[in-house]
């Protein structure tokens, strides 16, 4: 069992530690940018507890939350989140800071922000998004947690890209009171770490009911192991040679362990275009409050005229989320609502009801990612359907609100690559039991240790 | 997608893009709504599911609760005499 939670609230740490490690982020920072905001106080506040951040559209009190949106620009939460409410009444956690994230979650790559985060192993290449700065820091931190958040893989794709254990849970497992929305019906917070130990000791302390929050309604988190593991044959025939020559290495170690059976679901490969349809259309109506002048940005000119006022504020939206804004807006319009909104949802229920078929018989195993880790130059000549593309492996769980873990695996020419492990609803546990036992036969690598002792 | 159309939905959106930015939009938001359009050949005939898993309706009780820090949320906006300023209408 490894955790660095435990090793660390075990340790004497010299006078002076959160104020050396408060300056190592900040000088290392620079390069990476991981970090949107961290919190100095830390250092006076910290009692010997082990540091853990938030995606920035997780609201904690006082701090400026964003959700990497110039649209959020200067707003200070009143109230804190319930994972960060809970989070800091455990008393184990003090928090550092907020972390990097493509505007509003609309990434795959981490891109899609002012000042994008860096891959952890090398700043040439793509940190991943939307959680980018999470799984950053968690690769540059030795004792840390990110509390992060995931729509269509936005926790999976940057754990994978950074080689963290990346844990998305079952839909309505974790109360989302205080996180900025992207789509309703998908949003999901979740945890990276460097362990499986660890993401489940924090899952343990920010999940179950909250009155603020209706839709956390899942009872009871189970356990129930699986001596199966599938793997889909219309996925894997989207992957990379180089990736897929790694994947089945891997899964020839594990089939001594497990039945792994290849089986065939189409529908599946045809999971991203009802997932885009349905975040896009949730996303336009989320995003119709920031108007400039109740939430973060102020405009101040309110001498102009009403539709003025708003068209001028709302030029602050980066272009993605200007396209999907746009797109959203379309898809819901009533001529059209049927053919793609009604019908998205439509193959979202054909596409649990598989894939719940199939879970209850075993875990389903693939690469998180179709590629290899891409340069950023290269990841900024891709169109929008070809990015859209790259969470062929993501996009099924996220769309069924099933569980899912990523975890390192193999590294390719030094950069690390993750495969994920998905289970039924609310069968959480026996994710992370899967790679604690992983972990026991297989050595996680970083390039970065801040904050060793 | 026709120029009109387009524009309508600038308008009702609020949003505003220059020519420049206007022509590559058109142009991706074409190609996404043609991949899109993919999930016509899925054939179907199940009911929408809004939700991913079932979600029991479950309300808190209907009563006030005041805010525990009102005032912090109002130092977010422009104020006149205790009022959050907007644009007029």
């Amino acid at each position: 069992m490894t955790s660095y939670i435990r090793e660390f609230l075990g340790m004497e740490k010299p006078k002076g530690y959160y104020t050396e490690l408060a300056s190592e982020i900040e000088k290392k920072d620079a390069e990476y940018h991981a970090f949107t905001t961290l919190n100095r106080k830390i250092i006076d506040c910290s009692d010997g507890s082990v540091p853990f951040t938030t995606k920035a559209n997780i609201c904690v009190k006082g701090i400026e939350t964003t959700a990497g949106s110039k649209m959020l620009k200067g707003y200070l939460p009143p109230f804190d989140a319930t994972v960060v409410e809970r989070m800091l009444n455990d008393g184990k956690f003090s928090f550092l800071g907020e972390t990097n994230m493509d505007e509003f979650g609309f990434g795959t790559f981490g891109l899609n922000t002012e000042v994008p985060a860096r891959n952890a192993f090398d700043k040439d290449y793509v940190a991943g998004g939307s959680s980018s700065g999470a799984a950053v820091a968690t690769a540059m931190l030795k004792y840390h947690v990110a509390i992060s958040e995931s729509t269509g893989g936005s926790i999976a794709t940057p754990a994978a890209l950074n080689g963290v254990v990346g844990f998305t849970p079952t839909y309505g497992a974790v109360s989302r009171y205080g996180l900025i929305d992207y789509a309703n019906s998908l949003d999901k917070i979740g945890v990276m770490a460097r362990s499986a130990d660890d993401a489940r000791m924090v899952f343990d302390i920010i999940k179950g009911k909250d009155e603020y929050d209706t839709t956390c309604a899942v009872e009871k988190i189970n356990d129930e192991g699986k001596d199966k593991i599938y793997i889909i044959r219309e996925l894997m025939e989207k992957t990379e040679p180089a990736i897929k020559k790694a994947f089945e290495k891997m899964v020839d170690g594990v089939g001594k362990s497990y039945e792994i059976k290849e089986v065939s679901m189409p529908i599946l490969a045809e999971a991203i275009a009802p997932y885009y349809i349905i975040a896009m259309a949730e996303a336009s109506t989320n995003l119709a409050k920031y108007t400039g002048y109740k939430y973060g940005l102020q405009y101040g000119e309110f001498n102009r005229r009403y539709n003025d006022f708003f068209t001028e504020a709302r030029s602050n939206f980066g272009i993605e989320a200007k396209r999907r804004i746009i797109l959203g807006t379309f898809i819901r319009s009533e001529s059209v609502k049927d053919k793609y909104y009604t019908k998205a949802l439509a193959v979202r229920r054909m596409i649990i009801k598989e894939m719940a078929k199939l879970l209850n018989d075993g875990f389903m195993l693939s690469p998180t990612l179709p590629i290899p880790t891409p340069r950023v130059s290269d990841a900024m000549k891709l169109t929008s359907v070809q990015n859209y593309a790259m969470d062929i492996f993501t996009i099924p769980p996220n769309l069924g609100g099933f569980p899912h873990i990523t975890f390192p695996y193999d590294y390719m020419d030094g950069m690390p690559m993750g495969a994920q492990l998905i289970t039924g609803h609310a069968n959480d546990y026996a994710l992370l039991d899967f790679v604690s036992e992983w972990e026991k036969g297989f050595q996680y690598k970083y390039k970065h240790n801040l904050g060793s002792l | 997608m026709e120029d009109r159309e387009f524009e309508r939905l600038l308008k009702i959106t609020r949003l505003k893009l220059t020519e420049k930015e206007k022509e590559t939009a058109r142009k991706d938001i074409e190609e996404i709504i043609g991949y899109f359009d993919r999930i016509d050949k899925i054939k179907t005939t199940e009911k929408p599911a809004y939700q991913p898993t079932e979600i029991p309706t479950r309300l808190r009780k209907d009563e006030i609760v005041p805010f525990p820090d009102a005032d912090a949320l109002k130092k977010q906006s422009k104020l006149h005499d205790g009022y959050i300023l907007g644009p007029k209408l």
